[in-house]
């Protein structure tokens, strides 16, 4: 038998013909059009908005071509893996929370010479502050979220109390405490449920910090500052949920992913719930006509989660003048009413009401959270969009878990908490 | 044709014919390049340096190898690692072993079960994730509604740190047994008849067979589950991350968890690089372990 030989020249061939096949595949569209990419959450409607958005962009800018592209996994690994490979897209949708170090470490371009200077005004300063660095602007927050308290109408009527509507009238902690009490005693379970999300969104706890007259971070944004008098009596304050019984053990700020807070509340296993405007769609589901809501609570102070998104220029865009522009002109007056329309989001700019947003149910309920979007402090906007912010957050949700589960005192946590925080901040 | 002519398209065949390995390896070997070798060069050079990203850093020597001697969550991580693959291998292994053994004979409905049970190692990381946590959630879980049912009472499956890992564990060794099942269940199949016949015709009874027999014959399937399944443990994220955070507290943050973290959430990329080479080191050491005790328990054989 003649075993079938492979000639040197079949074998130049083939790998001809593969070289031509990958140099084609690698190939990429030789135009003269400006083309821009931009990356956003998984979210249907919110990519629709975009795309119609920029093809109006486009269709102002002939010569330029925008794609809308999704986000994908985990943001930090999503992000510096393109941003070393310079593919990152040109536009990114980040929140707070995560633009900081980018802002920091040269990542983001500056957007200040592609925004009409009339802009700033229709921003709040904390909402301005989330972008705006001394070297220069490194986003524009496109749309905001954060907390108020949803209740169960049965629940109040049968413990007879009225809840507030106007956010100067929101229960103090005390009250609170006292009314979660009662509420326990109707649903037998618990009484309310956090907003938590996983450990990435430990820092929907910090308005609490604030609410107390205290801070995570100092008026630098940079100093640790859990060891003060507030934000350890911040810290006892939420430990007593867990050891009055009043929320559940699995709703906590390391555990919890998923919406373990809307179970909750679904399920009739509590009768508050202090929660973002997600919660109203699945509420409406679940429990249709049966919740109402009342302003987050307060304390010394008033304070609500930063919720929210910014658009930011990234230094891989080949094109960031002209991404710039895409930049200001989506976070146009009329394009963020329109994006919040479609998307039921609550508005960036002050100007806009939730009548003028024009939302398709609960119009009350979203002028509730744009007003308590009001009450979200500078100093805490300052330290969630800090350099350090991701490390923060998770040296945060460390401690804070371990305190709510009562493995360490207010006291115990706070040194800890200031030691671990040290060591990010001294880097 | 010429002497020439013939020995020239000769040289030309056996030159084609020593290409011909190359052409096969060729593909393979540039997916290890550029997947495995390369990947590997620059987490060597990214451990000693400090930087925010994959590249551009600062060449700091041993500093980063230095810190983790000092670093308790490292230390915390390290051990519940050990924890967790000590809890997973074995049991995942016996209870496969067990399961193969039991399916390894006519059975009615053997095909399906041997499916049931392979299903979960199919089942993505994440997914399993998810619906445990709806299973294992204190208040509403499945778990917990049936213990109550039962006249039991609620387990704080996920949200004590003295359950939480055992939890984990249990959750993740439910999705191995299949894999090791099916991996020992092909073992079984080689295993020659003659020999337990023969043994049983001297009057070896069937868990004296088992025992100085079929686990005999099984060692090299058992030593290479074994490095597999180790390996598992040590890259164990998607579920772990899902479920539990690495909380409550420290208690189910693994190695593999805290690389993710330093890399990604605290952006220092250099101690990550570290930490990963640390992983990697645990696993050479353990793999050389083994093989010096399979080759010398099969010398015995």
């Amino acid at each position: 038998m003649t075993r079938p030989t492979v000639g040197r020249r079949q074998i130049l061939a083939v790998a001809g013909i593969s070289m031509v096949g990958a140099l084609a595949a690698c190939n990429g569209e030789s135009t003269d059009t400006q083309h821009l990419r931009l990356s956003s959450w998984n979210i249907p409607t919110d990519l629709a908005s975009y795309q119609r958005i920029a093809d109006a962009f486009v269709a102002d800018h002939p010569g330029t071509s925008v794609s809308v592209e999704v986000t994908t996994g985990q943001f930090h690994q999503w992000f510096i893996t393109r941003l070393a490979a310079d593919l990152a897209p040109d536009i990114i949708r980040i929140t707070p929370q995560q633009l900081g170090r980018y802002a920091a470490n040269g990542s983001l371009v500056d957007l200040t010479q592609a925004v009409p200077p009339e802009y700033r005004e229709d921003w709040s300063e904390p909402f301005w502050a989330i972008g705006q660095r001394e070297n220069g602007l490194f986003g524009i927050f496109q749309h905001t979220d954060n907390f108020i308290t949803f209740y169960d109408r049965q629940v109040m009527e049968e413990i007879g109390v009225t809840p507030p509507q106007a956010i100067e009238d929101a229960w103090h902690w005390d009250e609170f405490l006292e009314i979660a009490q009662e509420v326990k005693q109707v649903t037998g379970r618990y009484a309310f449920s956090y907003g938590w999300s996983g450990p990435e969104t430990a820092y929907r706890w910090m308005p609490l910090i604030y609410q107390n007259g205290g801070a995570f971070l100092g008026e630098d944004g940079l100093t640790p500052s859990m060891d003060t008098e507030e934000a350890i009596g911040a810290l006892e304050f939420g430990r007593r949920w867990y050891t009055d019984g009043l929320v559940s053990p699995s709703n906590m700020s390391k555990s919890g992913g998923g919406h373990v807070d809307f179970d909750l509340f679904n399920t009739g296993q509590v009768g508050m719930a202090l929660t973002n405007p997600e919660a109203i769609a699945s509420f409406d589901e679940a429990r249709p006509g049966e919740w109402g809501v009342a302003p987050m609570i307060r304390n010394s102070g008033e304070a609500s989660d930063l919720g929210g998104n910014t658009l930011a220029v990234t230094r891989s865009s080949k094109n960031p003048e002209l991404a710039a522009e895409l930049v200001a002109y989506m976070t146009s007056r009329e394009n963020i009413q329109s994006f919040c329309h479609d998307g039921n989001w609550i508005p960036s700019r002050t100007s806009l009401s939730a009548q003028d947003i024009g939302y398709a149910a609960h119009e009350d309920v979203m002028q509730l959270f744009i007003d308590q979007g009001g009450t979200i402090p500078l100093s805490m906007v300052r330290a969630q969009s800090g350099e350090y912010f991701s490390s923060l957050n998770a040296v945060f949700a460390d401690y804070l878990d371990l305190c709510l589960l009562g493995e360490l005192t207010p006291q115990e946590t706070s040194e800890q908490m200031m030691e671990a925080m040290l060591s990010v901040t001294s880097r | 044709m010429s002497p020439r002519a013939d020995r020239s398209t000769r040289t030309r065949a056996t030159s084609g014919r020593r290409l011909v390995p190359y052409v096969f390896i060729g593909p393979a070997a540039l997916l290890f390049l550029a997947f495995s070798l390369v990947p590997i060069i620059i987490a060597i050079t990214l451990s000693f340096q400090d930087t925010q990203t994959l590249g551009e850093g600062d060449w700091v020597g041993l500093a980063n190898f230095e810190t983790m001697a000092t670093d308790t969550l490292f230390r915390t991580a390290l051990v519940n690692t050990l924890i967790f693959a000590v809890g997973t291998v074995p049991t995942a292994m016996a209870a496969g072993l067990g399961l193969a053994v039991a399916l390894n004979r006519p059975l009615p409905g053997r095909a399906v079960f041997r499916a049931l049970f392979f299903v979960p190692m199919v089942a993505a990381g994440v997914v399993v994730g998810v619906i445990m946590s709806w299973i294992f959630n204190t208040d509403y879980g499945v778990a917990n509604n049936a213990l109550e049912a039962l006249g039991l009472g609620r387990v704080p499956w996920l949200t004590s740190p003295s359950m939480a890992m055992a939890t984990l564990i249990l959750v993740v060794v439910w999705t191995r047994i299949g894999f090791c099942m099916v991996i020992y269940l092909g073992a079984l199949q080689s295993v020659p008849a003659e020999i337990t016949e023969a043994a049983s015709i001297d009057g070896a009874g069937p868990w004296a067979r088992f025992r100085r027999i079929t686990v005999p014959m099984l060692a090299p399937t058992t030593s290479i589950l074994l490095i597999l399944n180790v390996v598992f443990s040590l890259q164990a994220f998607d579920i772990i991350y899902v479920l539990t955070g690495g909380g409550p507290g420290f208690s189910t943050t693994v190695l593999i968890q805290y690389v993710f973290r330093s890399a990604f959430q605290d952006a220092q990329m250099g101690y990550a690089a570290a930490l990963g080479l640390v992983l990697v080191a645990i696993l050479l050491l353990f793999t050389l372990l083994r093989q010096r005790a399979t080759r010398r328990a099969e010398s015995y054989l």
